[in-house]
């Protein structure tokens, strides 16, 4: 049975909403997936912005919310991913799939190419 | 209290340059010192996508050309009048390449307040649909805030002289920059388009085939009928995500593209082995 893994990285401003665990917790239960959530923050206000350095960090240490999204069923799977990028859009960068296997992150990608423009 | 024009026309006494000039003496009547460059004389080099300029700090690579002299003019500007003819949709080359050396200002966008004003001369009604988009994009990395926007039709060389309601326009859009400067006033003076930010009447339908979007803004909103028209309707939430905010760059910049960095080192050596092959491949 392939196992489905996908960390979805939105950094700030990315999300077209505020995420919330509650709404997440919706999500897994609607589609039958395991999902959780991690929020790093390390911006501090300079210059009336919310700033951080962010050029010599690694990419899983600088503020992002993340939401890791598993489960064994592609098609709920998918769903699941398709629902999320409908709600918050999906996830702009290169790198921001980081940490996801290899059977999740092509599913994320490829519905990312559907969907991009979000 | 000095006032730059811009020319993306390389035609000397072209239609830009002289609707430029035009403008300009308007400036001067205000009060304004003026000054015109016209972009192809000065060598703007292609941007080289080396990255240097986001990633050690505002340092750009090419050297060997007047990229900088440029945006050392446009900061000691107090205001600036842009003027490119539209040969096929869109402004000329210049603009654009001008436009991808704008990497290293990304600091400035939205933290300037300057006022800046566009006049594009153009030949046939229905081929400029893109004009508005380069400089749009332009003035905001250059950190200017668009007051005005002319698209002037005329055609053969210094034909636009014969054309007073033109010259007229450009003269007072010429006033209108200096008066905005003296007055700190940046309030936008042209006709209002779809897009209550950028005034462009472009919008890009999104894969949803629900939500439009401002393409050079990025503000998405719905489209709707009412009495027969077409409308966009933007939720003022929606404005958070425009582009060139400060705060929405700044995270564009610092997240989108900097920690590209330890991606970049992480992936050193896969890269290394998987690319071998295409540097093998016709050398250039």
């Amino acid at each position: 049975m392939t196992e489905y893994l996908v960390k979805l990285r939105y950094y700030p401003g990315d999300a077209l909403e505020k995420i919330k665990e509650r709404d997440l917790k919706g999500f897994a239960r609607k589609y039958g997936v395991r999902i959780s959530y991690e929020k790093i923050e390390n911006r501090q206000m300079k210059e009336r912005l919310l700033m951080e350095d962010t050029l010599n960090k690694k990419i899983e240490d600088i503020s992002q919310e993340v939401i890791t999204v598993s489960g064994d069923r592609e098609k709920k799977f998918s769903g699941c991913i398709q629902a999320l990028y409908k709600r918050y859009r999906c996830p702009r960068t290169v790198y921001s799939l980081l940490g996801s296997n290899e059977a999740g992150e092509k599913i994320a990608k490829g519905l990312m190419n559907i969907h991009g423009g979000w | 209290m000095k006032v730059l024009a811009l020319n993306g026309s390389s035609r000397r006494n072209g239609n830009t340059e002289i609707l430029l000039k035009q403008a300009l003496m308007g400036s001067e009547l205000e009060g304004a010192q003026v000054e015109i460059l016209r972009l192809t004389d000065y060598r703007i080099g292609p941007c080289r996508g080396c990255g240097l300029c986001l990633f050690r700090e505002n340092v750009c690579q090419v050297k060997d050309d007047d990229v900088s002299f440029i945006f050392s003019k446009v900061n000691e500007c107090d205001g600036l009048i842009l003027g490119s003819p539209c040969y096929f949709l869109e402004l000329t080359a210049v603009i654009k390449q001008l436009i991808d050396r704008c990497w290293i200002l990304g600091h400035q966008i939205g933290k300037i307040k300057k006022p800046a004003t566009v006049i594009i001369p153009y030949a046939t009604r229905g081929w400029i649909p893109y004009i508005s988009v380069q400089s749009n994009i332009l003035l905001n990395v250059m950190g200017l805030t668009k007051i005005n926007e002319a698209a002037i039709c005329t055609q053969g060389i210094s034909e636009v002289v014969l054309d007073q309601e033109a010259m007229d326009l450009a003269y007072r859009m010429g006033k209108e920059i200096a008066v905005a400067i003296r007055e700190k006033d940046l309030t936008y003076q042209g006709e209002d388009g779809v897009c209550p930010s950028c005034h462009d009447w472009l919008v890009r339908i999104l894969k949803d085939r629900e939500t439009v979007e401002c393409p050079t803004c990025g503000v998405r909103g719905k489209l709707t009928m009412a009495g027969g028209k077409i409308r966009v309707k933007f939720e003022k939430k929606a404005w958070a995500d425009n582009r060139f905010r400060p705060d929405v760059s700044y995270n564009h910049f610092n997240y989108h593209i900097a920690p590209s960095k330890d991606y970049f080192l992480r992936t050193k050596e896969e890269r290394k082995n998987k690319t071998q092959k295409y540097q093998e491949y016709l050398p250039g």
